[in-house]
């Protein structure tokens, strides 16, 4: 068996740490070094805080990616048969008694065994979608009927801290806009209306009375409270460390203390799985560390003849064809200090005024991150090909991606955030619901705000259109 | 009375050793918050004091008298004048008050029990209503902070009564408010004080572009009432006026239910209505609903035991027959929790509120001696009834950190640094009132915050702006929670402004509103963490936000 270095230290340290627990109190079965639970489980005993140092950092995400890739078991507390997978705590009406249910969830043992497309992390094939539905009301749903929830594929994460940290800058510029025009309607005694851009993406206006009041009706592409929520298909996750929680608990029924423990439920084990603190705060941290410091997708182009010159055209036409209006090739990061828990985050998922000291995964440490392009000013050129924005994606010819019957955390059935095209040559099928089998076909299928774009490559010629899916076959995951 | 009090001292007693709440004390998981006295520091200076007429109340308002949306507020000073603070607190920061000259003279603020706002005359500036003792003050607000005496433009006569509580409500089809006045001892009946309760009064407006309250009805027989409240008790759509009564000074006497009917002068609920004879030293009233089923419960302070009532299922439907709940919910606060006075306490203002963001209601009492009685505790602590997730009430007074000797009376909950967490004033006779700022959840390296929450204000149009009467309910996940806006209850305290809502983990909630005239609004969508303005026909709400700091 091939076990990486880096799992053999781990396996070294959890060796060590748990002989001395054998020797300190009457082992119980789950003690044992063989025993069916997840070693990597409580081994972040403390939040980390403060700047890490690469080597910490090595450690911390080392953990993580145990975790990310670990089969939870029951010893682990996987199962939720007390609860249902909805992101506010939620007790069932009837206890479940499988542990697993392919549709309403907890349906994976692993982060991984969904993220792994071209590698942990990734992305996933059809297989692997997932079935969002609230889970308040009909928690549980045998049909794959779209009024009941919402089938959805599964993203890759490479970049993601990129991507947090893009977001979190964005929602300061908007709601540094909002103080301004709140600020000069007090000063002037009159309503005042400003353009809301972030970032060079326009969100629409804002308009501020006197009284303090802001009218909201203008609003495009974001939420009302102008936090720009970058993560799932809909962009309605604030954080990976809020969409960790959230995951954990639906697709694993692996409760994380910080909503689901009794400070917020009043029960260690709100899940009624029999055990208690299944995932700590260090726990998700060294999900979030690991999650976060991913490399970002790069841009690579196959040694075969002709590629090359098809990719450059193909860029040229994805200019050309309006792909960049929402595809934004790049986006400007001022800072590549990762702070966790965030800024933007609400009680239920720690933020940076829950915890006495956050802790900054400083993303420049990486090797990765030295590629990354700068701009004249040193900031990073994040190449997501995405706005972090959503958009209606259907019209009344061209309604593909209106396939849903539910809205989701108040965003339209029809609404989607932009895809992020960075890492699009690895993670085929393609649509947020993973039906797509083609680029070609997923370009079609652009309604709605992606209309133009996409009949403009709709009339292009056959080799343009080809160039085109060179250039985004360029775009990949290389873990 | 005095032996009876003893007798219900003793029953007081035997009930704590025995109170589920009492063995479950060490289970309460959820967030105390942290309540930091520091009205001394705010510029906050005003005592309850004078003779045995301000024994009772001792109250407060909290409302916004100069545009900024800030809780500005008016305390009671008995036989001193009334004075007026404006708020000058900065967002999530400490508090500062600055006292602020209305205009009115000393003689028309001296001899306050208490005072409740509303806005009387639809102008969108919240007015007063003062009561005390001797003739009752309506203030008109007007732009910053400026009050004037509108009893004359109102016609509202002011009587000569020892006024101690008030309710308001606006009944359909009514351009202005209905007001009921309660009155406490006729002092020049004879045989006063005993037996000799004054008649409670009800001011209807008479038709017309202008407020107009010439033809008050009695309602009698009063019963010495110390807290009055219109409330829709049967989700019937139409609100009826709940009375407590202290029982130390009526004969014969018991709690109350006016029956309101639109245009006919209001009738006492009966025993064959299902109206249960109870009678307690009614200090204070507060209304809540567990379970946003539209039947509300109420807490009723007292001498002893708290009474915690909820409609009783099996009596039938519309008839008002409660049963006390008070016990097994934990909440009978009947002797204080800390100090070493084993003896009965005496409640008086009491409100239901989430003061830790947790979405589970807690109840606020204040208690304090009415001034020297030797069978009911000297020291008196109020209370902070925390809600558990297991729906019983844990204290944490102690804890929180309101547990001091003074003698309680009124009292407002709000959010006065405008960062989602409540805070508290206490009016305390003879002795500076108390003012908490809530500063969250003790940990090892200062305060966090306390749970999500959304603070609402409904514009309800030209009539009733404020929306008095309207429900407010706030979805999040399975749950509901629902706030009624009212002007009354409390012991002589009221107050206007944001209704506040924890949220707990949710971080969005959609609320909807059932307007006063009983019209359900659509659903609005928010986020948790905002001050929301729903106004009325508006597609979407509005929010709103303090000054930058």
């Amino acid at each position: 068996m091939n076990i990486p270095a880096g799992r053999r230290r781990w396996g070294r340290r959890l060796a060590a740490v748990i002989a001395l627990q054998l020797t300190t109190a009457a082992p119980g079965l789950a003690d044992e070094p063989w025993a069916e639970r997840t070693q990597a489980l409580g081994a972040t005993t403390e939040m980390p805080t403060g700047t890490l140092s690469r080597a910490d950092l090595d450690r911390l995400t080392e953990t993580g990616k145990a975790l990310f890739e670990a089969n939870f078991t029951t010893l682990d507390g996987v199962g939720r048969p007390g609860a249902t997978q909805a992101i506010d705590p939620t007790r069932r009406k009837h206890p479940r008694q499988q542990a697993f249910f392919r549709t309403a969830g907890p349906d994976a043992g692993s982060c991984a065994a969904c993220h792994n497309q071209p590698a942990s992390g990734g992305a996933g094939d059809f297989v692997a979608n997932v079935f969002a539905s609230e889970g308040f009301e009909s928690a549980d749903f045998d049909s794959l009927d779209p009024q009941f929830s919402s089938e959805r594929g599964t993203n890759h994460l490479f970049g993601a801290g990129l991507v947090e940290l893009l977001a979190r800058e964005m929602s300061l510029e908007l709601q540094s806009r909002r103080n301004e025009a709140l600020s000069k309607a007090r000063d002037t005694g009159k309503t005042v209306r400003l353009s809301l851009t972030a970032k060079g993406i326009d969100f629409g206006f804002i308009s501020a009375d006197p009284d303090g009041s802001v009218n909201l009706d203008e609003l495009d592409g974001v939420d009302t409270d102008l936090v720009i929520r970058p993560f799932t298909q809909k962009g309605v996750m604030t954080s990976l460390r809020q969409f960790t929680v959230n995951a954990l608990n639906h697709h694993h029924g692996m409760q994380a203390d910080e909503r689901f423990g009794a400070r917020w439920t009043g029960s260690d084990d709100f899940d009624g799985d029999g055990k208690t603190g299944e995932i700590t705060a260090g726990d998700v941290s060294a999900l979030v560390a690991w999650q976060a410091t991913l490399p970002a997708p790069v841009r690579m182009v196959p040694e075969i003849d002709g590629w090359a010159e098809a990719a450059a055209r193909g860029e040229e036409n994805f200019a050309q064809f309006g792909c960049t209006s929402c595809h934004r090739p790049a986006l400007p990061l001022e800072s590549l200090s990762f702070a966790d828990p965030g800024p933007f985050d609400q009680a239920g998922t720690l933020n940076d005024r829950q915890v006495g000291a956050k802790a900054i995964y400083d993303i420049a440490l990486l090797d990765w991150a030295e590629a990354l392009p700068r701009d004249t000013e040193g900031r990073v050129l994040v190449p997501l090909y995405g706005d972090l924005k959503r958009h209606v994606m259907t019209d009344n010819q061209i309604d593909a991606l209106g396939n849903e019957l539910l809205s989701q955390r108040f965003v339209d059935r029809n609404i989607f955030q932009t895809a992020e095209l960075w890492g699009v040559g690895s993670t085929q099928p393609y649509g947020h619901r993973n039906d797509f089998s083609s680029l070609d076909e997923i370009i079609l299928a652009h309604g709605g705000n992606g209309r133009q774009a996409r009949d403009a490559y709709e009339a292009a010629a056959d080799d343009e259109k080809s160039a085109l899916i060179a250039f985004l076959k360029t775009l990949v995951i290389v873990p | 009375m005095m032996k009876f009090a003893s007798l219900l001292a003793l029953a007081a007693v035997s009930l704590t050793a025995l109170g589920p709440n009492a063995q479950a004390q060490s289970d309460f998981t959820a967030d105390v918050p942290i309540l930091h006295e520091e009205a001394a520091s705010a510029g906050i200076d005003q005592s309850y004091t004078g003779g045995w007429e301000f024994f009772v109340g001792g109250g407060a308002a909290s409302f916004d008298c100069n545009g900024d949306r800030l809780p500005d507020l008016l305390i009671a000073g008995g036989s001193s004048p009334a004075k007026f603070y404006v708020n000058e607190s900065k967002t999530g920061g400490s508090f500062s008050f600055a006292p602020v000259d209305t205009g009115l003279k000393p003689e028309d603020l001296t001899r306050v029990l208490g005072a409740y706002p509303l806005d009387i005359d639809n102008d969108r500036h919240t007015d007063l209503v003062l009561l005390r003792l001797g003739r009752n003050l309506v203030l008109k607000g007007g732009p910053g902070c400026r009050f004037e005496k509108a009893n004359r433009a109102f016609s509202i006569d002011g009587g000569r009564a020892w006024s101690t509580a008030m309710s308001a409500i606006w009944e359909r089809g009514s351009r202005f408010p209905t007001i009921a006045i309660g009155n406490y001892v006729d002092r020049s009946a004879p045989g006063t004080p005993f037996g000799t309760c004054e008649p409670n009064q009800l001011l209807r407006p008479s038709a017309g572009d202008l407020p107009d309250y010439s033809d008050p009805l009695k309602l009698e027989p009063g019963y010495c009432a110390l807290s009055l409240l219109f409330t829709d008790w049967n989700r019937s759509g139409q609100p009826d006026l709940r009375i407590t009564n202290d029982r130390q000074y009526y004969r014969g006497g018991e709690e109350q239910l006016w029956q309101m009917t639109e245009g006919r002068p209001p009738r006492l609920y009966t025993a064959s209505q299902g109206w249960q004879r109870l009678t307690v030293w009614g200090m204070g009233i507060a209304e809540t609903d567990f379970d946003a089923d539209g039947l509300p419960e109420y807490a009723l302070t007292s001498m002893g035991d708290t009474k915690l009532q909820k409609l009783d299922e099996e009596a039938g439907e519309d008839r008002p027959t409660y049963r006390d709940i008070a016990y097994e919910r934990g909440a009978t606060a009947h002797r204080p929790y800390a100090g070493g006075d084993a003896k009965p306490s005496t409640g008086w203002h009491s409100r239901f509120a989430d003061i830790n963001n947790d979405t589970r209601t807690d109840l606020f009492i204040a208690k304090g001696n009415v001034q020297a009685m030797p069978d009911f505790a000297s020291y008196d602590p109020d209370n902070l009834l925390l809600g558990g997730f297991d729906d019983t009430f844990y204290e944490k007074g102690m804890e929180a950190g309101i547990a001091l000797n003074t003698r309680g009376r009124g009292a407002i909950i709000e959010d006065f640094n405008m960062d989602g967490m409540l805070d508290l004033l206490v009016v305390n006779r003879e002795h500076p009132a108390s003012l908490f700022r809530n500063l969250g959840a003790a940990t090892d390296w200062g305060h966090r915050p306390l749970g999500n929450w959304v603070k609402i204000e409904l514009d309800n149009g030209k009539i009733n702006p404020s929306a008095v009467g309207a429900l407010i309910s706030v979805r999040t996940g399975t749950r509901t929670q629902t706030r009624r806006i009212q002007v009354g209850g409390g012991h002589a305290s009221g107050q206007a402004g944001f209704t506040h809502v924890g949220l707990g983990v949710s971080e969005r909630a959609t609320i909807r509103v059932q307007w006063p005239d009983g019209e359900w609004s659509h659903p609005y969508r928010v986020f948790a963490n905002q001050h929301v303005r729903i106004i009325r026909g508006e597609a979407n709400a509005r929010y709103w936000y303090p000054v930058a700091q």
